[in-house]
Order: C-alpha cells, then sequence, then structure tokens
C-alpha cells in the first residue's frame, strides 16, 4: 500500500475511532467537574492500565487526525498534490504522528 | 439557491466549507486544552473547575461541541456511503450515530450549565 493510501485510510479510522472515544472522554469530563469526588474517582480511574490506555489511544488517534487533518488543509492549497511530493507528505505525516504517539505514551506513564 | 441555503439540504460546497472551518476551530480548541494541561503544574479539582466556570471558556467548548457534531455529520456520512452500499442500513447507522453526536452535544450543555 502507497504512502498516501496508508495516509488516508489512518485519516479515516483515527476519525471513526475518536468519535467512539469522546463517550469515555465526555464521561470523565462530566464526572470530574461534578464534584470534588467525582473528579478524585476520575483521578482514580486514570491511574489504572487500561484507562490509560483508552486515554493514549485517544491522544494517539487524535494526533494522527490533526496531522493528517493539516496536510490536507495545505494539499487544498495546492500543494504536494504530485506523486512524489504526495508520498512524502505522507510518510512525513505518519513519521511525526508515531513521534508524538511515543511522547503521549511517555507523558501519560512516566 | 435560496431555498437551498435555508433549508437543511445539503451540497458540495457547503460540506467542503463547514468541515474544514470546524477541524480550525477543533484543532484550536484541542491546543487550549492541552495547554491547560501542560501548563498547569497540578491539575486540581478546583484549577480544572475554574477553567470551566470562565464564560469564554464555556462559549468556546460550547462551540466546540457544536462543530464535532458537525464535523461528524459530515466525516460519518463520507465514510458510510463509501464502505455501507445498503442505503437502508445506512440510514438506520446514521441515525444511531447523529443521535450520539447529539447527545454529546446536549451532555455537554448540561455540564457547562452547571459548571
Amino acid at each position: 500500500m502507497p504512502a498516501t493510501a496508508k495516509a488516508s485510510i489512518l485519516h479515516r479510522v483515527t476519525g471513526v475511532a475518536m468519535f467512539f472515544a469522546l463517550v469515555f472522554v465526555i464521561w470523565a469530563w462530566a464526572a470530574s467537574l461534578s464534584s470534588p469526588e467525582g473528579f478524585a474517582a476520575v483521578k482514580e480511574v486514570m491511574t489504572s492500565f487500561i484507562a490509560k490506555f483508552i486515554a493514549w489511544g485517544t491522544l494517539t488517534v487524535l494526533s494522527y487526525h490533526i496531522i493528517g487533518g493539516i496536510r490536507h488543509l495545505i494539499m487544498d492549497m495546492g500543494h504536494w498534490e504530485e506523486l512524489e511530493s504526495g508520498n512524502t507528505s505522507a510518510k512525513a505525516a505518519i513519521g511525526l504522528w508515531l513521534v508524538v504517539a511515543v511522547l503521549a505514551g511517555v507523558w501519560l506513564w512516566f | 439557491m435560496v431555498l437551498n441555503q435555508a433549508s437543511l439540504k445539503r451540497d458540495g460546497v457547503q460540506d467542503y466549507v463547514s468541515l474544514r472551518a470546524t477541524a480550525i476551530i477543533l484543532t484550536l480548541y484541542t491546543l487550549f486544552i492541552l495547554g491547560f494541561f501542560l501548563f498547569t503544574p497540578e491539575v486540581t479539582y478546583d484549577n480544572w473547575k475554574a477553567l470551566f466556570s470562565n464564560l469564554l471558556v464555556k462559549a468556546f467548548t460550547l462551540l466546540a461541541l457544536v462543530c464535532i457534531a458537525v464535523h461528524t455529520k459530515i466525516g460519518l456520512w463520507q465514510v458510510l456511503t463509501d464502505y455501507v452500499k445498503s442505503a437502508a442500513l445506512r440510514a438506520v447507522l446514521q441515525f444511531f450515530l447523529y443521535t450520539l453526536a447529539f447527545g454529546y452535544v446536549a451532555v455537554g450543555l448540561f455540564v457547562l450549565w452547571g459548571a
């Protein structure tokens, strides 16, 4: 699969994933603002591996969607539309995303 | 065309512009929230609650929630029309997904109301 196709399918998958991840995000947001006890409960939940993994997954799909989205906006302005530049920018977007995904993991776990 | 604009009928140009306008707002909102987490030494109930008590933050958050509904309505439609060929099944899926999107906005509105 060429890099451009990977970038395209990743944009779709991350978009759909985020739509469902919002269930967790909005739950955590609503509960944490409900009362000091609610905030403490969310903080407690967030220490578990599974919650951290969901949070990491959410940040990771969000970051790809934003990076890919910015690439699309640049393409809207008429850049990176040729085979070579399109493939290069797709590879750069995926590469940058992997770095951000690792940083998000470091932020959450350390 | 006037009728088109006044109704909720969709056209490609409207979708194209709406998708990008909401994307920009959602990116800015993401950076704003990320900035809060990065630059707050310790996020506590008090400073978290204070953030969402701010009228401008409430407005920005509600704007972001509405943008999520608009953005996902277009994006999910694009994905569904490509992969779900049965119009009946697509209609059912869209009904549930758009209802969930409305739920996000409604829950968000009441959370902001109480915060």
